[in-house]
């Protein structure tokens, strides 16, 4: 049976029906939540938020876009949402006048090559982890979508109900925000490295 | 010279993860093999990401997560452990 006909079964009631489309994305909808949120009781709720709200609106889904970008959509808005309620304050991205400055008053060092540059280092990961717990949402959101599920701009940009456009501004800024600290980390090193 | 960099290094992040063998990215990708300011910048920015994307651990549905969510659900006759 395809999704298309478990989909139209669970519509009608059908509980294994249902229960085959919980089973088959309640990982990936728990693991979604976790990467926004960064907490395991939250991804819960969002999790089952989710699954509620598909109970509720299943019989609304036409088909127009995937189950699957229909239901990114509902986790990705509920994360979202929770993530907004904490209003934490949020590192500010500019764009362009800050970006300029930076790349006219820096000489760019490359640590992309030091051995030493792994997830072992301790500091690092902790610097990563804190770096992208400050993206906003509207950035991490995106971030986590693209880079980190991996799923296309197209599918990014239907999940988020923005345009493709605004995808890669948020996109390149939340990869230019997360380079720009992990290069202040590490050019300090490599730096101190030939200095001695 | 710089405004160049500028312009290049904005191509390059929007062309990170995209295919570089499509003839739009020829270009970007000719610049960054001869200029070692775009190189560094591309080189350390693809770094970045894969250093976010190894740092990520998905992790499995716990028995008691999924169990609740299922009650919750009113699916418990049909617990099973999650797809992959």
């Amino acid at each position: 049976m395809n999704e298309k006909e478990i989909i139209t079964l669970a519509k009608q009631g059908d509980k294994e029906a249902l229960s085959k489309l919980v089973n088959k994305y309640s990982e990936r909808i728990y693991n979604l939540a976790l990467r926004i949120l960064r907490n395991r009781e939250e991804a819960e709720d969002v999790l089952q938020e989710t699954f509620i709200t598909v109970l509720e609106k299943l019989h609304s889904f036409d088909g127009r876009s995937s189950f699957f970008t229909w239901l990114y959509r509902i986790a990705t808005n509920a994360s979202l949402m929770r993530l907004r309620k904490k209003k934490l304050v949020y590192q500010q991205i500019s764009d362009d006048p800050d970006f300029q400055e930076s790349v006219e008053s820096r000489v760019f060092v490359d640590w992309s090559q030091d051995p030493s540059v792994s997830l072992f280092d301790k500091e690092m990961k902790l610097k990563l982890d804190a770096a992208i717990n400050k993206l906003s949402d509207i950035y991490r959101s995106v971030f986590i979508l693209r880079d980190i599920e991996g799923l296309s701009i197209k599918e990014t940009s239907a999940i988020l109900n923005i345009t493709e456009e605004n995808v890669k501004i948020r996109l390149r800024r939340a990869r230019q925000y997360l380079r720009d600290i992990l290069s202040d980390y590490f050019e300090e090193r490599v730096v101190s490295k030939y200095v001695k | 010279m710089l405004n160049d960099h500028k312009k290049r290094i904005k191509e390059i992040c929007d062309l990170m993860g995209e295919d570089f063998n499509a003839p739009s990215c020829r270009e970007v990708l000719e610049h960054i093999n001869q200029c070692p300011t775009c190189k560094v910048y591309y080189d350390t920015l693809k770094k970045t990401v894969l250093l976010c994307q190894e740092n990520d651990c998905p992790e499995e549905l716990p028995d008691e997560v999924n169990r609740r969510l299922m009650n919750l659900l009113n699916l418990r006759d049909f617990l099973n452990a999650p797809e992959k």
